[in-house]
């Protein structure tokens, strides 16, 4: 427990009268108290599996047996693997893509349902409608669209005269679910960066237009600067969970054709769900939080960078 | 300025046309005769689809087995909500700052944590049951609820609840009394939060448990797809009626949800 000795000097009430001894014993204790449920599930189910994850990850055998003790085995396995390379190759094109087609569709959705009045909520209300649906409710719509018989094909067929087998050839079964993430992530994301836009003056805007500033000037030096946090939240929610998604790819592709969509996630999915195979998946999701450390290091460094500017 | 305004109309429709487009397409399909999913196909509306995924009975087990999960989970984590963000809006102890783990562990992937819980439950005994199911969705939803819930009590001015205390209310009474009824549209929007994101959640259900009469409604569609191949027009008929709970109650809540997941997330 970490605590300062201005913090204990003052434990109890932020402000207002201290009561009776009796009286202040007991709001010493009583936030412990309500926290304690919290803190005990957060212990007991979140830091503690996390712990034995790690310990879980040096292991060989399934559930049932003797466990052995492998060390670094079973990442020596994976690295290994033309199959968890391409793992990995598919989780970083899948992020690449999603964020891709998703940020810019989210800062201009942002302006818009910003820029008005009345009709905004409106909008906004509509354009959260992709966050609130279940991934796999998506990937059934997603998979009606692009299917052979489906709008998307016979449209894409009648203007180039070829073929389009989405959920055949692994270059349009990459694209396909990338389209579908970006959908469903491109609201939070909208959200969050119009919430950063509400909190810059207007009068910024007009001062610079007074000083004959485009509308890009404006956007370069005004609006981007502004929202860099709210971004920098989006960008990095949306890379998390896009890294850790298994749900909605499972549901469109199984992870294929072959091994095509098949992303660290859906791996770890299958070998955990699927097969049980407690020693890899254990690994492939220790190397899943330690993915998803270096990209918050590195949007960390980014955003420092920017401020330092 | 004028091609400005109606530009920005015209963005407004495409964008708009990409977020319904599934949505009308999954409506129009499921509405058609099987094998009539072709682009211009048309053709007379009917309900047979409807008809036939309802009358299917696994269908209401799923969804039965949805309210159970959605109802019990939000019926325990909303009071471990209440009292933990009471406690970290309106005092002050040594250790308080540890609260930041309480928006870094949602960070944290679930999937990750999953592994190691599938052997705790075999051993709890709660492996293949929906206790199991709930147990993880309360996991992974507290941390992030504490937070939204300790923004909610926070915009609640102080005097109000000083006042009550000075009237002889001890903090638990004044957190009944007054914290509680005054943070209502707040706790909504953390219940709708929790309900939400445990009825469209798959994963735990699929992670926890083996036997189809356990499945949850978005486990069972995901069977569905494998088992129904392409009869688009009952999956898509299944998915519209999954899809219906959750999109009314974002409908009707949503201006406290967002608010809520703004002051959840940006603080």
């Amino acid at each position: 427990m970490e605590s300062t000795p201005a913090s204990s000097a003052t434990a109890g009430r932020v402000s207002g009268e201290r009561g009776s001894p009796a009286a202040f014993w007991s709001r010493t204790r009583l936030p412990y108290l309500l926290l304690a449920p919290t803190v005990l599930v957060v212990f007991a189910f979140l830091i503690w599996p996390i712990l034995s994850l790690l310990f879980f990850s040096t292991q060989s055998t399934p559930i049932g047996d003797k466990p052995t003790f492998v060390g670094t085995g079973n990442f020596g396995l994976l690295f290994a693997e033309a199959h968890f390379q391409g793992n990995l190759v598919a989780s970083l094109e899948y992020l690449g893509g999603v964020l891709v087609l998703s940020v810019p569709l989210a800062y201009f959705a942002a302006v818009l349902i910003s820029s008005r009045g009345g009709t905004a909520g409106i909008f906004r209300t509509l354009f959260l409608l992709p966050w609130v649906t279940a991934p796999v409710v998506s990937a059934i719509l997603f998979r009606t669209m692009v299917d052979a018989d489906g709008p998307v094909p016979t449209v894409l067929a009648a203007m180039t005269g070829k073929e389009w087998l989405f959920l055949v050839r692994s270059n349009l079964s990459i694209l396909t679910v990338i389209l579908h993430s970006a959908w469903r992530s491109f609201p939070l994301e909208m959200l969050l960066i119009a919430a950063g836009l509400a909190t810059i003056p207007m009068e910024l805007y007009e001062s610079a237009r007074v000083d004959g500033a485009s509308e890009w000037t404006q956007f370069r030096y005004i609006t981007f600067p502004l929202t860099r946090r709210q971004l920098f939240i989006a960008v990095l929610l949306i890379t998390i969970f896009t890294l850790q998604d298994s749900e909605s790819i499972f549901a469109i592709t199984r992870g294929g054709p072959g091994y095509a969509t098949e992303t660290v996630g859906v791996r770890l999915f299958k070998e955990a769900f699927i097969y049980s195979n407690m020693g890899i998946s254990s690994a492939i999701g220790v190397i899943l939080i330690l993915l998803c450390i270096v990209f918050l290091a590195l949007y960390l460094r980014i955003l420092g960078r920017g401020q330092a500017q | 300025m004028k091609t400005r305004y109606s530009l920005s109309w015209v963005a407004i429709g495409i964008i708009s046309l990409i977020v319904l487009g599934p949505f009308l397409w999954g409506l129009k399909t499921s509405l058609m005769a099987p094998l009539n999913i072709g682009l211009l196909s048309s053709g007379r509306i009917h309900l047979d689809n409807y008809r036939y995924i309802l009358s299917r009975p696994e269908l209401g087990r799923y969804i039965l087995n949805s309210i159970k999960v959605a109802a019990a989970t939000v019926a325990i984590v909303l009071p471990m909500a209440v009292a933990g963000g009471y406690a970290l809006a309106r005092y002050d102890f040594p250790g308080k700052k540890l609260s930041v783990l309480l928006i870094i562990l949602p960070l944290v992937p679930a999937i990750s944590v999953l592994v190691p819980m599938i052997i705790y439950l075999r051993r709890i005994g709660l492996f293949n049951t929906l206790a199991g199911v709930v147990l993880a969705n309360i996991v992974f939803n507290t941390p992030f609820v504490v937070w939204m819930v300790r923004g909610f009590i926070a915009q609640i001015p102080r005097e109000i609840e000083e006042a009550a205390e000075m009237d002889g209310c001890s903090p638990l009474g004044a957190l009944a009394r007054v914290i509680i009824p005054l943070s209502v549209p707040g706790l909504i929007a953390s219940g709708i939060f929790v309900l939400i994101g445990t009825w469209n959640n798959y994963l735990y259900a699929f992670a926890f448990t083996t036997s189809p009469d356990l499945r949850v409604l978005p486990q069972g569609m995901l069977a569905f797809i494998g088992s129904w191949g392409t009869n688009y027009g009952g999956l898509n008929a299944a998915a519209l009626v999954a899809m219906l709970p959750p999109m009314i109650l974002f409908l009707i809540f949503q201006k406290w949800f967002i608010q809520g997941m703004l002051a959840g997330s940006s603080r």
